[in-house]
């Protein structure tokens, strides 16, 4: 029984590149590609001539060298070595709990020097604005005396914690730990979906991604210059402890839900990787505003919690009273800077449909510089102007309700019928603050390994903000697919998938 | 360390005991049977199945397929072997950061690939198979947890789960065999049946060495119970957990120490200076019982002392 397979993917032996004339694969004709479509999207891998972009040369020599078979077996080992660590989450179905685990695709995404430095310096500004927004409503209100966004919309929104009001936090630093969602659009510039200001989750993938990817095509990694990311815990731990103005003996706790919860492998990662504290509601209390935690030897303070449960959960005597993943006063303590969380409270109002539709505006308003990053293109109908053509375009559009989410209150224009289209319309002249509408998104396409070949499927970008004392990204970032053929739909909960992501350093 | 990380550790490493004992005794019994007549045979399936399932089992419906069914698969047995590995894997999900990678997934490995194993895909072809290969990858997994672990707070809480699962469980297959041989004369335990005991403890070849391969049930008893050197001896476990009970919650108040210490004190001097010849006279069930009573006392004030206690008493 100890002596099935062994699990691993070394490919230390065997020609790694292959040698003589260069080969430059065509997609849609030579193996593996023979299936593989070009459409309107842009092409990670090809240029639209069918030809292999110049940064992946190395990874389709490669490819050119490994039978289907050899795929299909790096492919199922490395599954195995997933499951086997316990990166799965856990689907109920008649009263039996199955675990699955978030496919992983084999081969890497590959992002440019040139790429990268231009995404760290957007998100790098785009955070640094967030931050300063989100403490200018929390204290002046500046922005919104300027007329620059409606006071309505943060006032109104369910993510407005008054509690925070007129409280410093470190720094300024609102949202210490930020993964923003990206794509490419059909020109091949990135821009910016969606911000996850609240609780992202992920990058232990990335970091699992990755051990896949260098174990299946270790050669290949290693004469790319790829630039390394494991130090991601490391900066983190960095980020955490210049929350407090003590350097010795601060003590750091990850607070998780507990072990239902699909991310928990990742908080039990990152406690584990940072040398910190996994922690429940249920290890902690507060006494006279200070958080402790129980111990085998009696209580210990605790200084700086990296959560990882939603605001309405923090504290049950402020928030959400039926919540049993809190702590009882913990918000007290909080406001009593005895204790630092990370993120801030209240930081949703930031991330919110409407808001995101702003952030360029931002960024202007609080940097005096142009965006780095562009959004998506946004309607928001609460403009006239943009009301007007919302409503002549409904066909094209996608709109959306501002304070929904998962799909609900949304119109998909061109999939929509006449009939629902002019119901939605009224619906939309009704409350025109209450909807936003953006062009039908196209996500870019990666070469994606489906078990008789490599075909392309969908991806989206997701690269992980840090921001205490210091802004840090590392390079890297979560690539997550749509595996299905054709789908858009990139979440692990809808057939969603996910790959390394490869940052060149030249 | 924090007290619900302890209370994880601690009945992670219960649960894995319990099944390496579950595992080991099926495996034996298993490859033990085929040598004894069909009544013998019934007569020790139906002790093994009381002592490690607690319910009292009628010879005449103790069937080798059904027990090893009931032992090993059922999950509605709570304290069948993929239960107990299921109820290991789980602790042990929870406390994943105090738990190396190693450890990890060697357990959980172990449970994937019983998992979906059922009587009627090993019982055709050599059954005990599949049992000794399960105790080969819990021996894999006992190594890893003491090659890379740190040995501190947290690997004695291992320790003192460990040595109390195994002081009950040895105690109660010892109290059966001894009940068995008081009150059922010819039909009790034979010699093989001795032989057998001493398997399920792994210290067949252990007493052998010490005492020659002479089989003599007071022998058995005084080995089990009293050989301070080997590992699945009572007297054995019991210095591990006073050793681990000294080596845990080292901050904690001196009261909520003594008052584990204590306990733990009086069972290592009932087990230091029990003698086998006075136990011999019928008295070896009521020595095991109070043992085991004691072992639970410890148990109750090991939580009150250092898991459970109220956050008040400290403020």
């Amino acid at each position: 029984m100890q002596h099935e397979a062994v699990a691993n993917t070394e490919d230390f032996g065997g020609p790694d590149i292959v040698s003589g004339p260069a080969r430059i694969s065509q997609a849609g004709i030579d193996p593996p590609y023979a299936a593989y479509e070009l459409g309107k999207p842009y092409d990670e891998m090809f240029a639209p001539d069918g030809k292999v972009r110049g940064p992946y040369a190395a990874l389709d020599s490669r490819l050119s060298t490994l039978s289907l078979e050899e795929l299909v077996r790096r492919q199922q080992s490395c599954e195995q070595s997933f499951l086997h660590q316990g990166i799965t989450f856990t689907v109920y179905s008649d009263n039996r709990a199955t675990e699955r685990i978030i496919p992983t695709d084999l081969l890497p995404r590959i992002i440019t020097a040139a790429e990268w430095a231009r995404l760290e310096a957007g998100l790098t500004q785009r955070i640094v604005a967030l931050n300063l927004f989100l403490r200018d409503i929390y204290t002046d209100g500046r922005v919104l005396k300027d007329g620059v966004i409606p006071r309505q919309l943060i006032y109104g929104s369910k993510h407005y914690r008054r509690e925070m009001r007129g409280l410093p936090v470190p720094h300024g630093a609102y949202v210490n730990i930020c993964g923003s969602d990206l794509i490419r659009d059909e020109t091949g510039d990135f821009v910016v979906l969606e911000d996850n200001l609240r609780v992202p989750s992920g990058v232990s993938y990335m970091l699992a991604n990755r051990d896949v990817a260098r174990r299946a095509f270790p050669a290949v990694f290693r004469s790319m210059g790829v630039r390394p990311i494991e130090h991601y815990p490391l900066e983190l731990l960095a980020t955490l402890r210049s929350l407090t103005p003590f350097t010795e003996d601060v003590s750091i706790a990850v607070l998780t839900p507990g072990v239902f919860n699909s991310a928990y492998f990742e908080h039990a990662f990152l406690a584990r990787q940072m040398g910190v504290e996994l922690v429940e509601g249920r290890d902690l209390l507060v006494n006279d505003n200070v958080v402790y935690t129980r111990t085998t030897s009696g209580l210990k303070r605790i200084d700086v919690i990296y959560r990882r449960i939603d605001d309405d959960f923090v504290d049950p005597l402020i928030f959400r009273e039926d919540s049993a993943l809190g702590v009882p006063g913990l918000f007290n303590a909080y406001r009593a800077g005895n204790v630092m969380i990370a993120n801030a409270l209240g930081t949703g109002v930031a991330d919110d449909k409407a808001v995101y539709a702003y952030v360029p505006r931002l960024i202007r308003y609080y940097l005096a510089e142009e965006p780095i990053l562009e959004n998506v293109e946004t309607f928001l109908c609460r403009e006239e102007t943009s009301l007007h053509h919302v409503l002549a375009n409904l066909d094209k559009l996608v709109v959306k309700a501002v304070g929904e989410s998962g799909g609900y209150g949304m119109l998909v224009g061109p999939h929509a019928t006449k009939q629902e289209r002019a119901e939605f319309a009224e619906k939309i002249k009704s409350d025109p603050d209450n909807y936003i509408a953006q062009p039908t998104i196209q996500l870019s396409t990666a070469p994606t390994f489906v078990g008789n070949g490599v075909e392309a499927r969908h991806v989206d970008l997701r690269p992980f903000i840090l921001h205490g004392a210091e802004t840090k990204i590392v390079p890297g970032a979560l690539t997550r697919v749509a595996l299905r053929r054709g789908s858009l739909v990139v979440n692990s909960s809808q057939g969603g998938g996910s790959k390394d992501t490869w940052v060149l350093s030249q | 360390m924090l007290s619900r990380v302890a209370d994880s550790l601690y009945w992670m490493s219960r649960y894995v005991e319990r099944a390496e004992h579950t595992a080991r005794v099926i495996a034996v019994k298993l490859d033990s049977m085929v040598e004894q007549t069909p009544e013998d045979a019934a007569a020790s399936w139906a002790r093994v199945a009381e002592a490690l399932s607690g319910e009292k089992q009628a010879v005449r419906h103790a069937d080798a397929f059904a027990i090893t069914r009931k032992l090993a698969f059922d999950r509605d047995n709570d304290t069948s072997l993929i239960n107990s590995l299921s109820m290991a894997r789980d602790n042990a999900r929870q406390v994943r950061e105090a738990l190396s990678n190693e450890v990890w997934e060697n357990l959980n490995r172990l449970y994937l690939r019983l998992s979906p194993v059922t009587m009627d895909s090993i019982w055709v072809h050599s059954p005990a198979r599949l049992f000794r290969e399960v105790l080969e990858d819990m021996h894999a997994l006992e190594g890893v947890t003491y090659s890379t672990l740190s040995h501190g707070e947290g690997w004695y809480f291992l320790e003192l789960g460990r040595h109390i699962e195994r002081v009950q469980l040895v105690g109660r297959l010892l109290d059966l065999h001894f009940t068995a041989a008081a009150n059922e004369g010819e039909a009790g335990p034979k010699y093989f049946d001795w032989l057998v005991l001493l398997k399920f403890c792994t210290a067949f070849e252990p007493y052998t060495k010490r005492y020659t391969a002479s089989i003599r049930p007071q022998k058995i008893a005084e080995f089990l119970l009293f050989d301070a050197e080997f590992p699945h001896s009572i007297c054995f476990s019991v210095d591990r957990m006073t050793e681990a009970l000294a080596r845990v919650a080292p901050g904690a108040p001196p009261a909520r120490r003594a008052a584990v210490e204590r306990l733990a004190g009086r069972l290592k001097s009932a087990v230091d200076f029990g003698q086998v010849d006075d136990l011999m006279r019928g008295g070896i069930a009521s020595f095991i019982a109070d043992v085991i009573r004691q072992c639970e006392q410890i148990h109750k004030q090991l939580y009150s002392s250092y898991i459970t206690y109220g956050a008040e008493t400290v403020l």
